[in-house]
Parts: structure tokens; C-alpha cells; sequence
């Protein structure tokens, strides 16, 4: 085994040229607080690098406010503005209305977590989509509060453990199931509204370039592994974020005014207990406990669901489902 | 501008100030494992590089790659067991790359627009080097002594060179038009090329080691070991391996009704088929090995491709697996049938294993000629002072003749060789060493190199993808001239080497650029100090190790910091 030299390679280079010569956009840098292999991080850096330059952004409560804004630094390179943890899409509201009356057309970008999105912050992302704001609202689903210290929230899903979800005598992890955000997004009958994963960069990259095309409200919850919360691995938050698409328990799919226009089709679905067992949120599903057994086979039944009522089973082998879209090509820069 | 409150703003960009490195307590780093495909090859050549060279599409570059290990590609992509395919770690998911026909292209198309070997045919500052015998091993030890500057004599016995190669491996296997220009090539490279000498009847050892800095020995071995039945012999008694080469050269062979051929090796099955295809109605193969198959013992089963045993059954060849000679049925002194008895090889109580027969498993064949075929050791005459009374040279890993400081030895003469990769390999390996101790440079290291495991690679970014097809003549179309196996188009190169994965080197995906939340992962258009296309910043990175987990390839490892 012969390695690289450790630090030669660093050291022979002008970081911070390289870094100005980066064949894309950096809407969010390096040098943010997010925990190692924060899903969130990667997947706002993945927005604002399709979005970017002309967005203004605006932030629930949560940690990707906190890790991206330690006073006085920011990891933004764009216009970006935090107010509360309810008032994420109001904000933009506010922002957007304002553009609109200057005559501008820079695109407005409102962020949330789960907890800022499924819960504390819905009335208002209501009201922004009822009003038909020309805003793309992205809910970066880690499924808890995360920033307070991993809370349950209506994201987390059925059988977690969080901190006010433990796993004890009286249940298994959290009672409730997770809240079906997107059927309830569809209800606005709204322009787009689509979900994604961090496991599948290119097709974040292409809903958000989608999204942001169309003039009106559009909506994107994108899976983020946090590795703090979920007890996995910093390493494995691609990994796990890859099985929850590929075991159904996450539906990779597009609304359009409602109607169900394109899902990411599962090549050959895994077993959950590939998704869970990686996972110490579901630790206590993998005991002798006669209730784990039980439980284990209510999230097989819930993904089967959602294979079912989404029509995620693939037919054979797809460059666009879940084995394709992930496939390398050779080639990153040309000699 | 109204001054904004304090915690109102921040500059764009700003957390750059803010040195996150500083939590990391593991760090990656680029590390090039060695593939299982360059690793396991004797020849040492290196697959995936010339297949990532290929995926660029520069085959002549791709080429040059592979004959910096061996200088005849087109010959062993027809003819080598392929050891880098048993070894490959696609074979894991479907099957593995046929790196042979990957070869076989560049190698073909090396001939067909004349590519010139990248070596410096004018240098020649080295000490003089003498090669006894123009076979693979020969050939290769004269090539890479040139490619190091050395004036190279090479003396064979025979008029031309090739060793086996032109002597005994038939034609449907490996076109003359082919092994011509890859050796008339290599002898171009202003090597003194001297046939008809045979060390031991024109000149001697002394005489050579007097005239050279270096020796280097690659006689094989011709002498066809001695055969009986319980001390009974046929009296009009042929060698297998005699009978080819008279085949070769003659075109003639002997057409009995039925024939037991005994020996595992491949000339005991080139000569099956070269039978069969004379018109002889019964070809037996009797061997004391396994024969191949999924469960079968490696160490077990005969010692030829695996392919030309699928080919011979094919044809019609009839083996008899685990299986000897016991008794000559003689009708005066006709040969009328032989008596076989199931045999195996066994521990015996000394760790020494043996061959055991077990009695009440006699069965009776009938045929009209029984043809040895067990192999050679090395004609003695020439050398009986560095042999002594052995079949075979004794020699440490590169090549080294014990008490012997300037004679080196390689291929079949080892007797623990037996293939034309192995015999290019030892040429190299020895022409390194040569050098070494000539200028004075640290001696090559034979061992085998560490290599990167199949579940080192992150495959969820792969495709499965069928392996690419030969075109095969059909049983009816096969004759004594034409070659049997075809080669692959462009096309169909194409297409197999983007199933390559690439093992242990970077690919160059975009997947840790892409996927790093902390943007330390830098793309640069030149190559990086380690000749990949992407940067760690460290100032930066946390060590999170996600690029380690999706790198494709195993060519990002996590390190203690
Ligand atoms: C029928 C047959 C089929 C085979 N098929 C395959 C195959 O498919 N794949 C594979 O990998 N291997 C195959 N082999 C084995 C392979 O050919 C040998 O392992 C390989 O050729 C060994 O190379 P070498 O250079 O050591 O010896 P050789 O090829 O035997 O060359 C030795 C050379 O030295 C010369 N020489 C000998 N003594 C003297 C002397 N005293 N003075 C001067 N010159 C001398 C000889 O004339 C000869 O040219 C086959 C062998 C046989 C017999
Ligand atoms: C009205 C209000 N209630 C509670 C809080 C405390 N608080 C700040 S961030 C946070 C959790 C954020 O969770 P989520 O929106 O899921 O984002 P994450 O941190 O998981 O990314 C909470 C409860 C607050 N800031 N404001
Ligand atoms: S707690 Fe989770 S979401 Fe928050 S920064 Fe850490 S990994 Fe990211
Ligand atoms: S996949 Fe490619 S690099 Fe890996 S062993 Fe096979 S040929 Fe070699
Ligand atoms: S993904 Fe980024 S932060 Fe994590 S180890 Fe790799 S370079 Fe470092
Ligand atoms: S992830 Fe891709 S680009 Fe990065 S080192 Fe591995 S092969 Fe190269």
C-alpha cells in the first residue's frame, strides 16, 4: 500500500485560488458549524449550487441557521435573512412581495427544517403557498428537532427513538406515524411540489432547477441524515439516506397541482431492516423483545405502502431509478 | 449605507475565517491500492492503468502502459490462463472484465499501425548482458535489459526465436503472423540475436561469463520425462511433446483409430485436439488431476486455460479425471488397450502427500497407441555444473542461481513456472535485478503486493453490465490453421472497459467533490501531486469520512491525524 503524501498534498497547491476556481457555484462554504457528515449541510450547498447566484434565502429556526451564522461569520454567499423558528415562508412572503413591487425577478428561496416545516412553521408555508407566492420552499427533513437536541417531531417517523420519543414499557420509540407533509402540500394544488434525497445529488440538482423555473409556489423536502440524531456514522449518512429510498420507507416522487407526475423507481427493494439496523434511533427494534419483532414488521408493512400507493416498483433496469441514477461515469475533468 | 446593527449582518462567506480542520481526528487520503488484476498478473502488468487509458481514448498510450511489464501482449492475451480475470473484482457482481480481449485489441492494433515500443533503442551506457534462449522468458529479459540501456546478446539453439511459443503451442491458438511481429519487434531493438548457438555444443558457460557482465538463463525445458508402465514401454514409443512440435514443423502426425494421452498439462491437451482433428475417432486424455469446475480444488485440477479444457470437450475429448496407467494390454507387441485405475493425491503421515490407487476401481480402455505426455525437466548439457544432478535450476525469487553471482535463471527451467506469463514475468523480474546490481540501485521486490478487496469499493455506484462475447469458430469450421478465438471491435472494447471499477485508483467520479458537506474536497484541472484531479483542503476538512464511504473506487482511506 503506498499513500499520498500527507501534507504535500495541500501544501502544493494555492487553496484559496483553487477554491475561487471551483467549476460551480458556491452558494454555501466551507467553514460552517454543521456536525461531520451533516446530511443538511450537504443538501443546502446542493440547493443553493443549483439555485445560485440570484436567490435571496431566508431561514427557520434550526440548525442550519445556527451552523451557518455564528455571529459575525457567515457560510452564505447570498443574500440570507433569519427571523423566527415559525416565520420561515412569511418572511419570504414579506421578501418576495417586495421584489415584486421593485420589479425584480431574483428568485426567493425559504428554508426550514421538519420541525420549522411539518410543524411550528405549516401556517405559514400555508399561507405562502395559498398565496401563491412565486417562493421555492425547501424543508431539509431530518426527521426530529434536531438543533435543540433531537425532539420528536410530526417528521419523525413511526418507531424512532428521540429524546421525547424513548423507546421504553409503554412503547416502542414514537407512537405516532410521520406526518404525510406532501398529500397535505398537494391540497394547494400548487405549480410543483417534489421530494429528494442527498443519495441522489443529480436529481436535487434537476427538481431544484425545475422548481425554481416556475413562476409560483413550489415545494421540496429533501431526506437529510443527521448523524447526531440518528445515531449512525458520520461516514454512513449517504449510505443510510441511499437504503431510506431504496427500501421504500422513503418515496422519492413529483407533484404537479396535486397529481403524482414522476416517482424515481425502486430497482430492487431492500429489506428495512438494512435502513434500520444501521440506525441507533432504532436499536432498540433489534432486541428480544416480542414488541421489535412486531414493530419491524410495521415499518416493512409502511414502506410496502408506500410502494404500493406510489407505484414505486420498478420495471427492470432504469438509468433513472434507484440502482441507475447513482451510477458513475468516468471522466470528472478531462486531461 | 445605514450601519446595521450588531448581529444583523455578516459578511458573504466570512466562515472561510474559521478553521474547521481543527475538529477532524482522522483525515482522508488518496491512497492507490494496487488492483487484484495488476497484482495477480505474473507478467506485472498493470490493467486497470491501461484500461483507464483506454477510457480516455488514447489506446496507443494505453499500450505503451502495458509493455512497460510485457513486451508481448498480443501473444499472451491469446495464450496466458488469464490469472488477472480469475482475480478480477468484478467477478463478484456478474463477471469479471475480459481484460484478455482488452489486451488482444491493444496488442492487435500495436501491429496493424506498427506502434514502436516507448524504449530508447539508442542508449546502450550498461554493462553487456548475455540471454541464453529466445523463448517468453529469454525475450523478455533481452527487452527490459534494452529498455534499461543494456547491450543485450541473445543466443537460442534453434534458427528463429520464440521458444515454445513458435515450437509447440498450435496455430489455431496463436497465429505465426502474430508471434512473428511481436518478436521480430522486440529483436529490433538493436538486440544481438544468435541463433543456431547453443550454449553446451557451440559455446560454453565459461566463454559467455567471460564475455558478459551478466548471465541470464531461459532454456525451458525440453527433456521429456522418462515413461513406463511398470518398467513396460511400447517399443515404437512417441513423446507428446516431440509429436507436436514434429507437427509444427512436418505437418504430419500419427493417426491411430483411438489414442489414451496421458498427462494434465497443455500439451497433452494441444495434442488431443491436434489429433482429433487429424481424424483420430477416439482421443482419451488420462490424468491424475482434477478437472475443472465451481467446486474444485485450484490446486487440484490440470494445469492448462480453463478455456482450451472447454474447447477440447467440445470437440470430443475424452477425460479421465483422477485417474493412471496401470498396466500396458499388449497382443504381442501391439498395444491393444491399457488398464486405468482411479488414483488420488493424499496426505501421508509424514505431511508429504503421495499418490494412492485404490484397488477394485480397474477398468480396461481400448486403445491402439498411449502417448506420454507428463511434462519435461531441463536438458543438462551446457549446464551440468550449475544443475548438478537436479530436473530443474534451484534459484531464490528473482532468479538468483545459488553460489552463482552472475547467473540468473527464469521460466520453465525454474520447474515450478509452466506459463508464458510467468516466463515474461521472471524476465523482467531478473533484468531489474541485473540492473540493480549493476548501478548500484536496491534489488526489485517479488513479493506480492497488498491489493484492494471487493468490499473496499462502494458498488451501489456501479451498473451491472455483460461481459463482452468472443466471436468463436464453430466445431465445424474449426480446422489446423485458422484461429479458433476472435477478437473484440471497438465497440465491443468500449463497452468492457466501462465496466472496469476502477479498483483502488480514482476514476475521477466527482463523487467526494460532490458530496463533501464541508466543500474540502477541490477539484483542480492539472493532475495533484498524486496524479488524481482532486484536492483535500485540510484547513477545512472535519474527517467526516463520507468521500472514504462513496468513493466508488477504495481510493480515499481514512487515516488517524
Ligand atoms: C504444447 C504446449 C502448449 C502450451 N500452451 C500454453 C498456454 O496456452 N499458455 C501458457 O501460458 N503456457 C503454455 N505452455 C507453456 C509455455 O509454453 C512455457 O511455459 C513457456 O514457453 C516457457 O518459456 P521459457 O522461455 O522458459 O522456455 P521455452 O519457451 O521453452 O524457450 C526456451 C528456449 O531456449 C532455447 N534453448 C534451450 N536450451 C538451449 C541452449 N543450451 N542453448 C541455447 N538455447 C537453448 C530453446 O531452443 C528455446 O527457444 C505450453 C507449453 C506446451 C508445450
Ligand atoms: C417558537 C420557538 N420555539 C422553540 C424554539 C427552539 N428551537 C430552536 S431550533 C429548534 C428545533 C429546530 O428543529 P428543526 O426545524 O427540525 O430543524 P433542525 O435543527 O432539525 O435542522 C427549536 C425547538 C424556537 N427557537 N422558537
Ligand atoms: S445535529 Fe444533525 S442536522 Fe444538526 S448539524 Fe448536526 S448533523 Fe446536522
Ligand atoms: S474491475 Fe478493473 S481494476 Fe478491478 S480487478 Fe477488474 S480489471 Fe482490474
Ligand atoms: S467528506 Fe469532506 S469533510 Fe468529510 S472527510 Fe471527506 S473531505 Fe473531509
Ligand atoms: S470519489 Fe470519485 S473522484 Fe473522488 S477520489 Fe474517489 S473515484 Fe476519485
Amino acid at each position: 500500500m503506498q499513500s499520498a503524501p500527507k501534507e504535500g498534498v495541500a501544501g502544493q497547491h494555492n487553496m484559496e485560488e483553487l477554491r475561487k476556481l471551483q467549476p460551480r457555484y458556491r452558494g454555501l462554504e466551507a467553514g460552517h458549524r454543521a456536525c461531520q457528515g451533516c446530511g443538511e449541510a450537504l443538501a443546502a450547498r446542493l440547493v443553493t449550487e443549483a439555485a445560485g447566484p440570484d436567490v435571496i434565502l431566508t431561514n427557520a429556526t434550526g440548525c442550519l441557521e445556527v451552523f451557518t451564522t455564528p455571529w459575525p461569520q457567515s457560510a452564505w454567499r447570498l443574500p440570507w435573512i433569519h427571523s423566527l423558528f415559525e416565520n420561515s415562508a412569511a418572511v419570504a412572503s414579506g421578501v418576495e412581495a417586495a421584489l415584486k413591487a421593485q420589479g425584480r425577478s431574483t428568485k426567493v428561496i425559504a428554508q426550514g427544517g421538519d420541525g420549522g416545516t411539518f410543524d411550528i412553521g405549516f401556517q405559514a408555508l400555508s399561507g405562502m403557498l395559498e398565496r401563491q407566492h412565486n417562493i421555492l420552499y425547501v424543508c431539509y427533513d431530518n426527521e426530529a428537532y434536531m438543533n435543540t437536541g433531537i425532539q420528536r417531531s410530526g417528521s419523525t417517523p413511526h418507531a424512532a427513538m428521540t429524546t421525547t420519543s424513548p423507546p421504553g414499557k409503554e412503547r416502542m420509540g414514537k407512537r405516532h406515524m410521520k406526518k404525510d407533509l406532501l398529500s397535505i402540500i398537494a391540497a394547494h394544488h400548487i405549480p410543483y411540489a417534489a421530494s429528494a434525497s442527498v443519495a441522489y445529488p443529480a436529481d436535487i440538482r434537476r427538481k431544484v432547477r425545475r422548481a425554481v423555473s416556475i413562476e409560483g409556489p413550489t415545494f421540496l423536502l429533501i431526506h437529510s441524515p443527521c448523524p447526531l440524531g440518528w445515531g449512525i456514522e458520520s461516514d454512513v449518512s449517504i449510505e443510510v439516506a441511499r437504503l431510506a429510498v431504496q427500501t421504500g420507507l422513503f418515496p422519492v416522487i413529483e407533484l404537479e397541482r396535486g397529481e403524482l407526475t414522476g416517482v424515481m423507481p425502486i430497482r430492487n427493494p431492500r429489506p428495512v431492516t438494512d435502513y434500520l439496523k444501521l440506525q441507533n434511533r432504532f436499536k432498540h427494534l433489534f432486541t428480544d423483545d416480542p414488541r421489535a419483532r412486531k414493530e419491524r414488521e410495521h415499518v416493512q408493512a409502511l414502506a410496502d405502502h408506500n410502494i404500493e400507493i406510489y407505484q414505486l416498483r420498478g420495471e427492470g433496469v432504469d438509468a433513472l431509478d434507484t440502482d441507475g441514477a447513482d451510477t458513475v461515469r468516468r471522466g470528472g475533468v478531462v486531461d | 449605507m445605514k450601519q446595521l446593527s450588531r448581529g444583523a449582518f455578516a459578511l458573504p462567506g466570512t466562515s472561510l475565517d474559521f478553521k474547521t480542520g481543527t475538529w477532524r481526528n482522522e483525515m482522508p487520503v488518496h491512497t492507490h491500492w494496487g488492483a487484484p488484476c495488476h497484482v495477480a498478473c505474473p507478467a506485472g502488468e498493470d490493467a486497470q492503468a491501461y484500461i483507464a487509458k483506454m477510457m480516455e481514448g488514447h489506446p496507443k498510450q494505453a499500450w505503451e502502459i502495458l509493455v512497460q511489464a510485457n513486451p508481448l501482449p498480443a501473444t499472451t492475451a491469446r495464450v496466458c490462463p488469464h490469472f488477472c480475470e480469475q482475480a478480477c473484482n468484478r467477478k463478484h457482481m456478474d463477471q469479471p472484465i475480459a481484460i484478455h480481449l482488452i489486451e488482444r485489441y491493444l496488442g492487435d492494433e500495436a501491429i496493424k499501425n506498427n506502434w514502436a515500443y516507448p524504449v530508447d533503442v539508442s542508449k546502450e551506457d550498461g554493462d553487456p548482458v548475455c540471454v541464453v534462449g529466445a523463448g517468453p522468458a529469454g525475450l523478455s529479459a533481452a527487452y527490459h535489459l534494452r529498455r534499461l540501456g543494456h547491450p543485450v546478446t541473445l543466443i537460442d539453439s534453434l534458427p528463429e526465436a520464440g521458444g515454445l511459443l513458435r515450437t509447440a503451442i498450435p496455430v489455431t491458438r496463436l497465429p505465426r503472423d502474430v508471434l512473428d511481429a511481436e518478436v521480430g519487434r522486440l529483436l529490433k531493438l538493436g538486440i544481438d540475436f544468435k541463433p543456431r548457438t547453443a550454449l553446451g555444443r557451440d559455446v560454453s558457460l565459461e566463454q559467455l561469463m567471460g564475455e558478459h557482465a551478466y548471465l541470464f538463463l531461459a532454456p525451458g525445458a525440453a527433456k521429456s520425462r522418462h515413461w513406463s508402465v511398470d518398467g513396460a514401454v511400447p517399443s515404437d514409443l512417441r513423446e507428446g511433446l516431440g509429436l507436436l512440435k514434429e507437427w509444427l514443423v512436418v505437418g504430419d502426425i500419427p493417426k491411430p483409430k483411438s489414442v489414451a494421452i496421458h498427462g494434465g498439462g497443455n500439451t497433452a491437451v494441444d495434442l488431443a485436439r491436434v489429433m482429433k482433428r487429424a481424424g483420430v475417432a477416439d482421443v482419451h486424455v488420462i490424468t491424475a488431476s482434477g478437472l475443472p469446475g465451481p467446486d474444485a480444488d485450484p490446486k487440484d485440477v490440470l494445469n492448462v486455460v480453463p478455456r482450451e479444457f472447454e474447447q477440447a470437450v467440445e470437440e470430443g475429448i475424452v477425460f479421465h479425471a483422477h485417474r493412471t496407467i496401470q498396466r500396458l494390454l499388449m497382443r504381442g507387441s501391439k498395444l491393444v488397450g491399457l488398464e486405468m485405475v482411479h488414483l488420488k493425491k493424499l496426505p501421508g503421515a509424514g505431511g508429504r502427500s503421495s499418490r494412492v490407487a485404490f484397488e477394485g476401481t480397474e477398468t480396461v480402455l481400448h486403445v491402439e497407441m498411449v502417448v506420454p505426455a507428463i511434462g519435461e525437466v531441463v536438458e543438462p548439457q551446457g549446464f551440468e555444473n550449475l544443475l548438478g544432478h537436479a530436473d530443474y535450476f534451484k534459484a531464490d525469487p528473482i532468479g538468483q542461481i545459488a553460489g552463482s553471482d552472475r547467473v540468473l535463471v527464469g521460466g520453465d527451467a525454474r520447474g515450478d513456472r509452466g506459463t508464458v506469463t510467468a516466463a515474461i514475468g521472471d524476465g523482467r523480474l531478473a533484468a531489474l535485478a541485473i540492473h540493480a546490481k549493476l548501478t548500484g540501485k536496491e534489488l526489485p521486490d517479488p513479493k506480492r503486493r497488498p491489493f484492494i478487496d471487493y468490499d473496499k469499493l462502494n458498488v451501489n455506484y456501479f451498473e451491472p453490465a455483460k461481459r463482452a462475447v468472443e466471436p468463436m469458430l464453430a466445431l465445424e469450421q474449426r480446422n489446423d490453421s485458422d484461429e479458433i478465438e476472435g477478437g473484440l471491435n471497438y465497440a465491443q472494447v468500449t463497452h468492457e472497459i466501462g465496466r472496469c471499477f476502477s479498483c483502488g485508483n480514482c476514476l475521477a467520479c466527482d463523487n467526494c467533490w460532490t458530496l463533501c458537506p464541508d466543500n474540502a474536497v477541490i477539484k483542480t484541472v492539472e493532475r495533484a501531486a498524486d496524479g488524481s484531479h482532486y484536492v483535500f483542503d485540510y484547513e477545512y476538512c472535519k474527517g467526516c469520512g463520507l468521500c472514504a464511504h462513496e468513493c466508488p473506487c477504495g481510493y480515499i482511506g481514512m487515516v488517524s491525524d
